[in-house]
């Protein structure tokens, strides 16, 4: 188990190592340079700061100089706050970003596993038919239209919840439902799926013959086994939701990570533009590689020995 | 021999149905298509907007880009079908004129994706050894990005216009069709090895493609169609945040945006591109899965 | 001989797409305490639906256990709730199915997977539990027991997986086992050992046994009565020793003569019976053995035809042996 940690790990460092270097050749694609305002510079400033932040430099030693900071922590300076690294940027959103994609998380594994269960068990009855619209319809519509048809239900016309901001707990309900609303659609429709087969399989028939009861069969029996494919979604779901955030929060103007990234965009903030799309993909991987671990731990047909 | 011997029999016993047994996959996944009715809702809304839209200057009173400043933020009524939104603009066309963006960047951006992930997968299955893990190396790494931040980056360096979110949408999206098509040739592949060998040596690649097309085509067709709602989607998340399509080009991501500053007053100007977007969107999921279905060779009798 | 088991005129359906599958069709047999009984057939013929009826583990959707008795001890099992048959399942009546590679719940361990039935129907504790299971495993040959306990039926091969779910059918030392084609699915060279072992542990508890099985070889050397079973009915019935000497039906009469025997002379061609068992969605209205008889009468087709007795507790449902004759004799060159 150990070796094939380390290998995930090397190949992770080779991952971030390739989005490095394709993001920061795309950046310097960009049109215009980072000290593109409103009021155009003089050419002298423009000199002066490409040489304060090392832009004079020819491609690959900047690349070079920024893998070597990266590694210790340092992803440079935010070009557009001059006084504030990107790492600490980064830092005040990021735990905005993460609480939301947590809860957004637990809401569709809340709703998605309860509901496949409950579409599984009683096929064809109420439940089931409305588990099946929910995931599907759910499953297309985008969390953003989501978001804004709560907004209009929740603030325009209810005037229950605010409509933006973060702090206050009402802020988190809509856009963790909106953010949540995909991934519950998906797991709910795996659950019923995984749940289906599993139940049809010969040894729970076997446990059946024991003389179990109904509630032991399903809570040892059925489940450990149905709940393995929606381990596996859970990764990519977690993934998906750090990812989309960003749409949502800037729906809500949630102070995230997404929303910096956005701005950084517009702002031709190169330092923040690399570092959020770093830390982007950091994470996907690195919550991958949990999910793959975890499922050789639920799975003992899957050990890496 | 036995599809002979049943229609034969019908032919005697019953009056001829509709429900005939069809002897290629096409014919046969097209009957059971019509018989999906969500699919053929779907596939009939995306009909109905694409006519809507191409045929939109014939029927539509007002432009899309029109501003009348006697008439802002008018309600849904008998002259504005939608309301006027802000500039005084209809509503109603510039949903109508919105749909065409959306209909254009769905079916666009999977010429792109086409041109780019086929190719790409055909390679890497044909070749195979190392070209195939180099390549599947890069197709990994690319699954790496957060798709919708690398497709805002490329919109930001492209710039320019609607081709230009067409390929940025598709650069990022080729990825999936890539994998799949690799996936199909390769299984292809092990199929028809041997009676390849048997073959007179020939081109293996020729006999290869002719036995490709019908099996993998129906996988191919299914994954574009899912992929359709996904672009749709990035398109209006672009316009959204203010990097879509350039005014006046009408958008719903850009009519919700602009709708988002007079939320209070003029939900509608919210809604309905909202509602929009999903029901497009949903339309296409709907037609997928009954394609899916469709086409799905184990399901046929 | 006390009887454990009596079903009486069972029969069960499964209502699917293209029509009500009369799966059995009306059968009747009986075990004794201790006793071997062969349900014998070629696959389809209902045996296994009759075991499966018998423990109700039908599924009930499609399936539809729609008349009979199942006299067990006493209790007409087909009356109880669900709870009454949970508690007579694995501790009174157990099973052990056919396919060892799927019967088994490949995330538990072995070790849970016995004790968990001794825990619930015998209350016993964790410890005592795996003390017993470690037994049980020793019983059925395996291994190093108590080192396998926490291993996972991946780690096992079929033999071993199946001596596991003998061991699973005996823990609660039941008054019954029901044992579906125990060996079908495991190596020729296992299928005498796995077999030996389950009539000596069954001998020793004084268990009684139905071995569900389509090889006569089996029947033959284990069993100390056979019901021959076909489309959903029971053909005959009687002493192993009665129906292989003397067999009062065609169909068994081919059943035996299609098996390859050493003493006879190799040239021998094996007698296969032509035609197919009968679609039990319509079955025919007389025997149902009738369209592939050779020996059949007009009158075989009117009406579904009982079992009559011949000898003493040799019955037949064939109409010619019923009425003297039995011509197939002569062709399985039998004394």
């Amino acid at each position: 188990m150990g070796k094939y940690i380390l290998r995930r790990i090397l190949w992770l460092g080779l991952v971030l190592l390739a989005v490095s270097f394709i993001t920061f050749s795309l950046m310097h694609l960009v049109p215009g340079g980072p000290w593109d305002r409103e009021k155009e510079l003089a050419p002298q400033i423009v000199e002066n700061l490409n040489i304060k932040y090392g832009l004079d430099k020819p491609f690959y030693e900047q690349y070079i100089n920024y893998v070597w900071n990266a590694l210790h922590g340092d992803l440079g300076v935010s070009y557009k706050y001059q006084d504030r690294s990107v790492t600490e940027i980064i830092g005040t959103g990021l735990p905005i970003t993460a609480t939301l994609g947590v809860i957004a998380f637990i809401l569709a594994l809340v709703i998605g596993i309860p509901l496949g269960m409950a579409a599984a068990l009683k096929q064809n009855s109420v439940i089931d038919y409305v588990a099946v619209v929910f995931s599907t319809v759910f499953a297309s519509i985008p969390g953003f239209v989501l978001g804004i048809l709560l907004v209009i239900i929740f603030s325009v016309w209810l005037h229950w919840l605010p409509t933006s901001g973060w702090g206050d707990w009402r802020q988190i309900i809509m856009p963790a439902f909106s953010l949540a609303a995909l991934p519950a659609a998906y797991t709910a429709r795996i659950t019923r799926a995984s749940m289906l087969e599993v139940v049809r399989q010969d040894y729970i028939r076997t446990a059946r013959a024991k003389g179990l009861s109904e509630r032991i069969i399903l809570s040892r029996h059925t489940l450990r086994n149905a709940l393995i494919p929606v381990v596996t979604v859970a990764g990519p779901e977690l993934a998906f939701l750090i990812a989309g955030s960003f749409i949502i929060e800037n729906i809500f103007s949630i102070p995230g990570v997404g929303r910096l990234f956005v701005q950084g965009v517009f702002a031709r903030d190169y330092g923040l533009i690399m570092g959020t799309i770093l830390f982007y993909a950091f994470a996907v991987a690195i919550i991958n590689l949990i999910v793959d671990i975890m499922y050789g731990w639920i799975d003992p047909r899957i050990r890496y020995d | 021999m036995f599809n002979l011997f049943y229609r034969a029999k019908k032919e005697v016993t019953e009056p001829e149905t509709s429900s005939r047994q069809h002897h290629t996959l096409w014919g046969d996944a097209w009957v059971r298509l019509r018989r999906n009715k969500l699919a053929v809702l779907g596939g009939s809304i995306i009909l109905l907007l694409a006519l809507a839209a191409i045929f939109a200057p014939l029927y539509l009173k007002y432009d899309f880009a029109t501003q009348n400043y006697d008439a802002i933020l008018v309600g849904p009524s008998t002259e504005h079908l939608l309301g006027t939104d802000e500039l005084g603009r209809d509503v109603f066309s510039r949903l109508i004129y919105g749909a065409r963006t959306s209909l254009a960047v769905g079916l666009f951006t999977q010429l792109v994706v086409l041109m780019v992930g086929l190719p790409i997968g055909a390679i890497a299955a044909a070749a195979g050894g190392r070209v195939d893990n180099l390549l599947m190396r890069f197709v990994d790494i690319m699954y790496a990005f957060p798709d919708i931040l690398l497709i805002i980056l490329l919109r930001a360096i492209f710039g320019g216009s609607i081709f230009m979110i067409f390929l940025a949408i598709g650069l990022v999206a080729w990825v999936g069709i890539a994998r799949l098509v690799r996936g199909q040739i390769l299984s292809v592949k092990q199929r028809d090895f041997v009676a390849a060998a048997r073959a007179m040596g020939g081109s293996g690649a020729y006999v290869t493609l002719r036995h490709l097309l019908p099996n993998s085509l129906g996988p191919i067709i299914v994954a574009i169609t899912f992929n359709i709602p996904r672009a749709i989607f990035a398109e209006a998340a672009l316009s959204y945040i203010g990097i879509g399509v350039r005014p006046p080009t009408p958008s719903w991501g850009t009519m919700i945006a602009d709708g988002n500053n007079v939320i209070y007053a003029a939900p509608y100007l919210v809604i309905f591109p909202a509602i929009a977007i999903a029901i497009l969107m949903l339309s296409f999921t709907f037609l997928g899965d009954g394609l899916r279905d469709a086409l799905d060779p184990r399901l046929r009798r | 001989m006390t009887k454990l088991l009596e079903v009486k005129n069972l029969v069960t359906h499964f209502v699917t797409q293209d029509g009500i599958v009369q799966a059995v069709n009306g059968v009747s047999f009986e075990v004794n305490q201790g006793e071997i009984v062969a349900l014998v057939g070629e696959s389809g013929c209902g045996k296994t639906v009759s075991s499966l009826s018998v423990l109700q583990l039908i599924p009930q959707p499609p399936g539809k256990i729609v008349d009979g008795k199942v006299i067990f001890a006493g209790m007409d099992l087909l009356k109880k709730s669900k709870e009454e048959m949970q508690k007579i399942r694995g501790s009174r009546i157990s099973m052990i199915f056919q396919e060892p590679m799927t019967s088994l719940n490949p995330v538990l361990t072995i070790g849970r997977q016995l004790t968990e039935g001794l825990q619930f129907h015998l209350k016993l504790d964790k410890k005592e539990a795996t003390r017993q299971a470690v037994e049980l495993l020793k019983s059925v040959g395996i291994p190093h027991a108590e080192g396998r306990l926490n291993d996972y039926p991946h780690h096992f091969s079929g033999g071993m997986r199946q001596r596991v779910m003998i061991a699973m059918a005996l823990a609660c030392e039941p008054q019954l086992v029901i044992a579906d084609e125990p060996t079908t699915a495991v190596d020729v060279t296992i299928q005498a050992q796995l077999l030996d072992l389950i009539r000596n542990l069954t001998l020793r508890l004084n268990t009684a046994l139905i071995i569900i099985t389509h090889n006569l070889g089996v029947v033959a050397r284990y069993a100390q009565r056979v019901y021959v079973m076909y489309a959903g009915q029971i053909m005959e019935q009687g002493t192993a020793i009665d129906v292989y000497h003397n067999p009062l039906h065609p169909y068994t009469a081919g059943l035996l003569g299609s098996v390859p025997r050493l003493d006879e002379p190799r040239r021998t061609r094996l007698q296969p019976i032509d035609g197919q068992p009968p679609d039990l969605i319509a079955p025919p209205q007389g025997c149902p053995f009738a369209p592939r008889c050779v020996y059949v009468k007009p009158e075989c087709k009117l009406k579904r035809l009982p079992l009559v007795e011949i000898n003493s507790g040799h019955f037949t449902a064939c109409l010619v042996a019923q009425e003297g004759a039995l011509p197939w004799k002569k062709i399985l060159s039998l004394k």
